[in-house]
């Protein structure tokens, strides 16, 4: 009576579903039901489209056959990203690791966070086979020395020296307006070098995916939107954005096949303005709504071959995870941390679908080499920037 | 089943080259790893010291075997593969994740939070302020001078200074006074006095003391204005400034550790949480620099009074008025600190000389009288 569950593809040996708790009686019942008419299938649609039907390892075959002429049609060819992973055991990781950076006064960090990120992309499966991370502790660690030398120590000397030597005040300021500009260059270098390195460290069915934009050329784009940017009072932002999101994607590969970005910024000034205007009578709300908005623009002009990506997320539903997640930090002093990584993963997860076709047979290795110098350098700007 | 009790085990092989799953079947064989691929047909052997496991440490996670750097792996979905291969080779099996393990993960986690609280208290409350402690005494004196220069510049630009060298002088000679009881002079002390009404004075690194004119005016002879240059020479000395600095960027340390990269909100409430503890510090500072401003007056037999009969009237009036006496509550008040400042004021045994004989006090007070800004 063994059967693999029609939602996630474990095998089933009595009526529900160990993995997904699915019962699949009900299942087939529920399925049934929908494809005799819409009116009764509201509450079951998200189950269905949640459930990809898992295909042989091979080839763009094996979906569910399309349903009988006639019927509603099922959402097929949709699949979606799963997330396995526990606030319990990044909780684990997570104590170790804080205890062992303070033994270690700071040096176990780097291993931490690789620790971090491998338990994240472990848990994150696609079709059946779980990402893999291959980035280590001791390249983090030497990526935020490299860091520090190349760039942290000679804008600490430049910022310290003339106020040390009591150099007069016209070169003092004049000097700090060169630092932070130069800061500002040092924010796309740093995301492009992170985005390599974090690509680079990243596989999937043992296939690395990898980042080959250039980083002058992302430097000169950043510069030039920065300041047509504060030129245009913030209007030309949402264009900006938009092209260091169609840089960062059509430069992405994975193995031989490329990421492709259609999407142009000017779909997004609307929405944009609309956020401003609203943004003091929603007290800052309609950013969450600008952002999810956002959110579905990107995704949704992200093609890989003939697979397309589609986001749902809804304004609403980003501003209670976010902040959500914020009281939660707060009022737990940072335990809470692990659980809200693992329910913003799930979020994104839940809206985020793949359609079309996913044929990957002819994808071969083709890994580049990249050095983690840019990830530490965006340690040590404190910024964050999430490889999506 | 293969041969007597060795278990055939289910497996996806990933070749590194092309993201095809394909299916296989391995047994564990005393030189390693036997790999049949079942669909293609061929066979691969992995010799189990050329083997890295990468993923199958938790719960409901696939086992993830790795050779080489460029893909290769084997997936395989039964954790118990895990402790087959430590049963039969276990001398091999060290560099693999042990499935029993698991159940004590629970324990591991809540036991590496309480030793985490621990080492954090241990630090905060010892190691930091004795590793600043040590840092400050190595400080050069230069690097002190360096940065009480560049923070005087902004605290006391000398726009706002009072400039009127003969009243000065007779300031400087206070200072020279109690400077004389020091058996070597580290640091260049300098004393200035800035127009505003604020009753306050303060200490840089490096031996620059800055007076308000609020505090100045405060004052009825000479004894009383070098009680409180003593005092703040003292914070000098103890180098309590350049500690507190040390101390607070490595608390600032302590709390990224802790905190990780958790969000501005919290570090918010950090902050404040650091803030209260330097206030724990500066308290103990302050009994310090009483004390040996104390004796420092002792030393070159100036009346202590003075410093006692100051401390008190500044106790007086920030009871009554409000915002600009400041002088105390940053220097934090209590009746216990005046009473050991009368203790240790009444064990001078030496006469005492007078201050600035030939001087009329309430005319050098006057020192920003001329100041225009």
């Amino acid at each position: 009576m063994a059967e693999p569950c029609p939602r996630c593809g474990t095998t089933v040996p009595g009526e529900r579903c160990p993995q997904c708790g699915l019962v699949i009686a009900l299942y087939h019942a529920s399925l049934e039901k929908m494809r005799r008419g819409p009116s009764a299938a509201v509450g079951i649609v998200a189950p269905v489209s949640r459930a990809p039907e898992p295909p042989p390892p091979s080839g763009p075959a094996g979906f569910r056959p399309p349903a009988p002429a006639g019927a509603t049609p099922i959402p097929a060819m949709i699949r979606r990203l799963q997330f396995h992973g526990s606030p319990g055991s990044l909780f684990g990781i997570q104590a170790i690791n804080v205890l062992l950076t303070l033994l270690t006064l700071g040096v176990y960090y780097f291993w931490g966070k690789a620790r971090i990120r491998s338990y994240l992309l472990g848990q994150s499966e696609l079709e059946r086979d779980r990402f893999a991370y291959h980035g280590t502790g001791r390249e983090l660690f030497v990526g935020f020395l490299k860091g520090l030398v190349v760039f942290g120590v000679p804008f600490l000397v430049l910022s310290v020296l003339p106020a040390v030597y009591g150099a007069p005040d016209p070169v003092t300021k004049s000097l700090s307006r060169l630092l932070w500009l130069l800061g500002l260059l040092l924010v796309p270098v740093a995301m492009v070098g992170s985005r390599r390195y974090r690509l680079s460290r990243t596989s999937w069915r043992g296939i690395r995916f990898s980042f080959r934009g250039s980083m002058r050329e992302f430097v000169g784009l950043f510069v030039v939107g920065s300041v047509l940017t504060s030129l245009t009072l913030g209007i030309y932002y949402p264009v900006f954005v938009t092209k260091q999101q169609a840089f960062m994607i059509s430069h992405s590969y994975f193995g031989s096949r490329k990421f492709d970005f259609d999407g142009r910024g000017r779909s997004l000034i609307g929405a944009f303005l609309g956020m401003i205007v609203l943004f003091l009578p929603t007290v800052g709300l309609s950013w969450f709504w600008f952002s999810a908005r956002r959110h579905r623009f990107f995704t949704e002009h992200t093609r890989f071959g003939t697979t397309r990506f589609r986001s749902t997320v809804g304004g609403a539903r980003l501003a209670w995870l976010q902040i959500s997640n914020i009281v939660a930090i707060v009022l737990t002093l940072g335990l809470a941390w692990p659980w809200t990584v693992v329910r913003s993963q799930h979020f994104y997860f839940r809206y985020v679908t793949l359609e079309g076709p996913l044929d990957v047979s002819d994808v071969q290795q083709d890994a580049r080499p990249a050095s983690a110098t840019g990830e530490g350098l965006a340690g040590l700007l404190d910024a964050d920037f999430g490889v999506s | 089943m293969a041969v007597s009790g060795a278990r055939v085990w289910d497996a996806a092989y990933l070749d590194g080259r092309t993201p095809r799953r394909r299916p296989a079947r391995i047994m564990i064989g005393g030189e390693g790893l036997e790999i049949s691929l079942t669909e293609d047909g061929g066979s691969l052997r992995w010799p189990l010291r050329e083997i890295r496991q990468t993923q199958g440490f938790y719960p409901g996670e696939q086992v993830r075997l790795e050779r080489g750097t460029m893909g290769e792996a084997l997936l395989i979905a039964d954790v118990a593969f895990l402790t087959a291969l430590r049963a039969a080779v276990p001398e091999a099996a060290r560099g693999f994740h042990d499935p029993a393990r698991r159940r004590w993960q629970a324990s591991v986690a809540v036991g590496a939070v309480l030793a985490a609280l621990v080492v954090s208290l241990a630090l905060y409350f010892w190691g930091i302020p004795a590793l600043a402690g040590v840092a400050a005494d190595h400080v050069p004196v230069s690097w002190e001078v360096a940065l009480g220069e560049s923070a005087v510049a902004r605290l006391a630009p000398p726009s706002r200074r009072c400039l009127d060298p003969p009243r000065q002088r007779r300031i400087d000679e206070i200072v020279t006074v109690l400077l004389r009881t020091l058996p070597e002079r580290r640091y260049p002390f300098q004393v200035a006095i800035v127009d505003h009404p604020m009753v306050n004075a303060f200490a840089t690194p490096g031996g620059f003391i800055v007076i308000f004119r609020g505090l100045l005016d405060r004052t009825e002879n000479a004894e009383e204005l070098a009680g409180v240059l003593a005092h703040e020479i003292q914070h000098v000395l103890h180098r309590h400034a350049t500690r507190a600095i040390l101390r607070h960027a490595s608390t600032g340390v302590l709390l990224a550790a802790l905190l990780g990269d958790v969000s501005g909100v919290v570090a918010f409430g950090a902050e404040t949480a650091r803030a209260l503890g330097d206030l724990r510090h500066s308290r103990e500072a302050e009994h310090e620099a009483d004390r040996d401003g104390m004796l420092m007056l002792h030393a070159a037999r100036i009346d202590p009074q003075g410093m006692l009969a100051f401390f008190q009237a500044m106790q007086r009036t920030e009871g009554t008025s409000g915002t600009a006496v400041r002088y105390l509550s940053t220097h934090p008040p209590a009746g216990d600190r005046l009473q050991a400042l009368a203790t240790l004021a009444a064990q001078g045994s030496h006469p005492t000389i007078k201050l600035l004989p030939t001087y009329d006090w309430t005319d050098i007070r006057q020192l920003c009288a001329s100041h225009h800004r």
